[in-house]
């Protein structure tokens, strides 16, 4: 098992230097000049030049890339044009919003979509096992930001007042300041744990405030439906299809044909095969869910990652779109490699071959 | 005790504490070639600095010749040449006060991030990306703030703030979409609040360049544009259409001015009268496609105006430029025909008039008229409000006269709030003061706007998401009336000149103190102008070190660094 995991890990690594090439490629073939981005009726040539000279873009492309990729191995990922920060400091700003949001959108779709799938497979034709596909294949259809705001529409406005009233917004209420937990515990403050007490929900658990993560859930509630319908629905899909096609195997006739009760078999004998292409849509929805986030983040007002990428593409903020980038990229690489691993447990001729 | 932060070494120092020791003369102790002279008076060391000697040089563009401290609670301004706007400009929120301490830390980026002012509010938190909080400054020398907090968010959809406000989550919001007017005008629990223009939309000449250099051309052409047309298809409500090139919310603005009013057939009888009588193919209306208050929808107005022209027989394709580009070709007289306005930076009228058509105006109209030359500059040192009136229609005629511009339209917003906040206001300025506005029953007021300001040190900021919160933090000497652009007391209860208004002076409020104790005294002020205006300071440090709104209001800094090689 070790052995696999350090040929991943070594596999690995052209990848994430294909990424530093093509995250860099990528911010410099966005149209627009940074300067005129940044400066705008101020963008004079002179303050352009010292502009350039400033942010280094007046550097031959060949030394801007390989003082990029010295910069990441040292941690620097440069700074924002636009937000006059470091870009590392706006990844801890920025992307805890992001991973809350995506982590529940993602446990919304599992938890929701698995199920469904389990019960449209297992009654494979019947009314349920349609009004599931119907359900799923609406999921997909509807826009993101189309059910964000049908969602605003029916449970903040019109359910304005009532138990089932929902806030609008993404964000804590206004004027609602929870304590970083690190200083409630008397800790020195660092960036591990500023990334951490600026995940909401985890935050105000550690520093033992349910009000606050009432408030948190509250908010969260909606933009992560919203952002969860499609994977959800792609998941319910899958799950559906993937059990159908493993309840028709052999190996499920004998479970069968043993006297075991249809449940054992699908949960014992047929569910685990199944899961198999599941996990792959599962890992696959990440990328969905960052594409989602950008619509979902604007839409209920969150400043995640999303948000901030989309920000910087139209606002020529090179070291924000390569650094962002860069990040999303390795966790994806992650992503892939604990995918892989979960099929090692959930499939040994994986492990084998 | 407040103690002396530089190092200034001079001769003169000795001479100019000497000077105000003894209350002499202003005139003796502004001798100091640029040193700080120390003044006492008691225990108050004034701060004074005088750069006369820079006036008129080459390496200094500026208006502002010295600033002086003459006791604890006046402070003397002295500028090169005759300025009758510089109390409206000093009200300008990029000059708000900050402790002389404070401007110390500016490298540190202290007053960036936790401005310390005089302000009704002070800054409780800034969680940067989420919300701006503001609690009240219970030892504010004005009426205390009826509602002990103000939380700023942000949102750049119209509709994600309205929704906000409807769900009520947010008790204000900035900028109404131009299709919400209704829906917030007809909701009972809201209140729709016009914010009267304060900008211009304009079509502009170079007159130096053919065909643009007949006048009865550019009169044809004011006549062609159905300004009603272009307000009622492109604008949201509380447009109006321009009769002259000051907003109605500029004090100078004139009633009744001669203007160019849709008449297609006078455009003909011009056209033909310039020489075109079957028409004419002017090359191209450049405009970007920027969106301004001005200017909500350019290619849709730029689409219109060709149509219109083409109606009396005037010809011309569109040519979209990019933004940098098109302000750069502007300024330099590059554009012969061009869609252009403006947005007051602080509400007099030589910020419109002397910036555009004044002696020292960049060719974007050409060379300039004389006599257009003689009547800015003349009301621009008039005192006399009935004077400047005068002098100002006359301007208007030039304009209708020469039409180097063709003013078409002021650009209307509005700001909506729950019903139960009463005192809403919307400020031409766009400096909404919370601190006059309640609401039965609410410890917190929230006010959703387009964007989180980038800094907090506004006097080096310019967009006006900073400036709004900035105002409720930072005073500056003097401030706009509320909702209003009169200038009235703020940090300074008094203010005069002299007969040639090149020398103001300001009596300062007493028992004032800032956010953190400290008291506010002359120095502080003299230390907040300085920190601006000497490029070489080490004090001169923002979030950008552009300093712009300075260099814009008073011509430029001492000691500018050198312009980077092209």
């Amino acid at each position: 098992m070790l052995r696999f995991i350090a040929r991943r890990l070594v596999s690995a690594i052209p990848v994430l230097f294909g990424i530093l090439l093509a995250t860099f490629v990528i911010g410099r073939l966005i149209p627009g000049d940074p300067c005129q981005a940044a400066l705008q009726e101020r963008a004079t040539a002179e303050a352009c030049a010292e502009f350039n000279a400033a942010y280094g873009f007046d550097d031959p492309i060949v030394t801007q890339f390989f003082g990029y990729v010295s910069d990441v191995f040292h941690g620097d990922l440069g700074n924002s044009v636009q937000e006059r920060q470091s870009v590392t400091d706006l990844l801890i700003d920025r992307l805890p919003v992001t991973l809350q949001l995506s982590a529940a959108a993602l446990l919304i779709a599992v938890v929701v979509g698995v199920p469904l799938g389990v019960l449209a497979g297992s009654r494979h034709n019947s009314k349920t096992d349609v009004a599931t596909i119907v359900g799923a294949n609406l999921g997909v259809s509807i826009p993101v930001f189309v059910l964000g705001l049908i969602l605003q529409y029916v449970f903040a406005l019109q359910l304005d007042g009532t138990p089932l009233e929902l806030p609008a917004s993404g964000q804590l209420t206004p004027g609602v300041i929870p304590d970083p937990f690190y200083e409630v515990w008397g800790l020195s403050h660092n960036s591990l744990f500023e990334f951490i007490a600026n995940i909401d929900l985890v935050n105000a658990v550690l520093i033992w405030r349910w009000d606050i993560f009432v408030d948190a859930l509250q908010h969260l509630i909606l933009p992560a439906v919203a952002l969860a319908t499609i994977p959800m629905a792609i998941i319910a899909r899958m799950t559906r299809s993937s059990l159908v096609d493993v309840l028709g195997l052999d190996y499920v006739r004998t479970a069968r044909a043993k006297g075991l009760r249809e449940r054992v078999v699908i949960a014992r004998h047929a569910l685990r095969n199944s899961l198999l292409p599941v996990v792959t849509v599962i890992g696959l929805s990440l990328g969905t869910l960052v594409g989602g986030a950008i619509l979902t983040e604007t839409i209920f007002n969150l400043t995640g990652v999303g948000k901030t990428l989309f920000d910087a593409i139209t606002g020529r903020d090179y070291f924000v779109v390569q650094g962002f980038t860069l990040v999303v990229a390795v966790g994806f690489v992650v992503i892939n490699l604990i995918t892989d691993i979960v099929y090692t447990f959930l499939d040994p001729k994986v492990r084998v071959s | 005790m407040r103690q002396r932060r530089f190092r200034w070494v001079s001769a003169f120092v000795a001479l100019g504490l000497v000077a105000a020791a003894c209350g002499g003369d202003d005139d003796d102790s502004a001798e100091g070639g640029g040193e700080e002279a120390p003044a006492e008076g008691g225990d108050f060391e004034a701060l004074a600095f005088d750069e006369s000697a820079q006036c008129g040089t080459e390496g200094y563009a500026g208006n502002l010749a010295g600033i002086e401290a003459v006791d604890a609670r006046t402070v003397t301004f002295t500028l090169c040449n005759p300025d009758v706007a510089f109390p409206s400009k000093v009200a300008f929120s990029a000059l708000g006060i900050f402790p002389e301490e404070q401007l110390e830390e500016a490298s540190t980026g202290a007053p960036v991030d936790s401005p310390i002012g005089t302000g009704p509010y002070r800054l409780e938190a800034w969680e940067k990306g989420s919300q701006i909080v503001l609690t009240a400054n219970e030892d504010y020398w004005g009426d205390a703030p009826a509602i002990p907090t103000v939380v700023f968010r942000w949102s750049e959809e119209s509709a994600q703030r309205l929704v906000e406000l409807q769900s009520g989550n947010v008790d204000g919001i900035d900028n109404v979409g131009t299709e919400d007017f209704e829906t917030v005008a007809n909701d009972s629990n809201l209140q729709l609040i016009e914010r009267e223009p304060l900008n211009v939309f304009y079509l502009g000449f170079n007159v130096d360049k053919p065909p643009f250099d007949n006048e009865q051309l550019r009169q044809a052409i004011g006549y062609a544009i159905d300004k009603d047309r272009i307000i009622e298809n492109f604008y949201p409500e509380g447009s109006i259409a321009a009769d002259q090139f000051l907003p109605p919310g500029i004090p100078q603005y004139q009633d009744g001015a001669e203007t160019f009013t849709y008449d297609p057939d006078r455009a003909r009888e011009l056209l033909a009268e310039a020489g075109y009588p079957n028409g004419v193919d002017l090359g191209v209306l450049s405009y970007r496609a920027t969106v301004r208050g001005y200017l909500p929808q350019p290619p849709q107005v730029a689409s219109d105006i060709r149509d219109q022209l083409a109606q009396v027989g005037i010809t011309v394709a569109l040519d979209e430029q990019e933004e940098g580009a098109f302000i750069d070709n502007a300024n330099t007289g590059a554009l012969s025909f061009y869609m252009l306005g403006w947005g007051a930076d602080f509400p007099d009228a030589t910020n419109f008039w002397d910036f555009h058509f004044g002696v020292g105006a960049s060719p974007q109209f050409g060379t300039g008229f004389d006599d257009m030359h003689e009547v800015l500059t003349e009301a621009g040192s008039t005192v006399d409000e009935g004077e400047r009136g005068d002098l100002y229609a006359q301007a208007n005629e030039l304009l209708f006269q020469h039409a180097q511009a063709i003013p078409i339209a002021y650009g209307g917003s509005a700001v909506a709030f729950n019903a139960t906040v009463e005192d809403a206001h919307a400020s031409p300025l766009s400096n909404e003061r919370f601190a006059v506005m309640s609401e039965e029953g609410a410890d917190q007021l929230v006010w959703m706007q387009n964007g989180e300001p980038s800094g907090l040190y506004c006097a080096d900021e310019t967009d006006g998401e900073a400036l709004r919160v900035c105002e409720q933090i930072n005073e500056s000497l003097l401030g706009y009336e509320v909702g209003g652009t009169e200038v009235e007391p703020a940090l300074a209860e008094e203010w005069e000149s002299n007969d040639d208004l090149t020398e103001w002076t300001f009596t300062l409020r007493e028992d004032v103190t800032f956010h953190d104790g400290s008291t506010f005294d002359a120095n502080d002020v003299v230390a907040s102008y300085r920190a601006q205006w000497d490029a070489a300071d080490p004090r001169h440090v923002g979030r950008e070190g552009l300093f712009t709104y300075f260099e814009a209001l008073f011509g430029g800094f001492l000691n500018p660094p050198p312009a980077p090689p092209e």
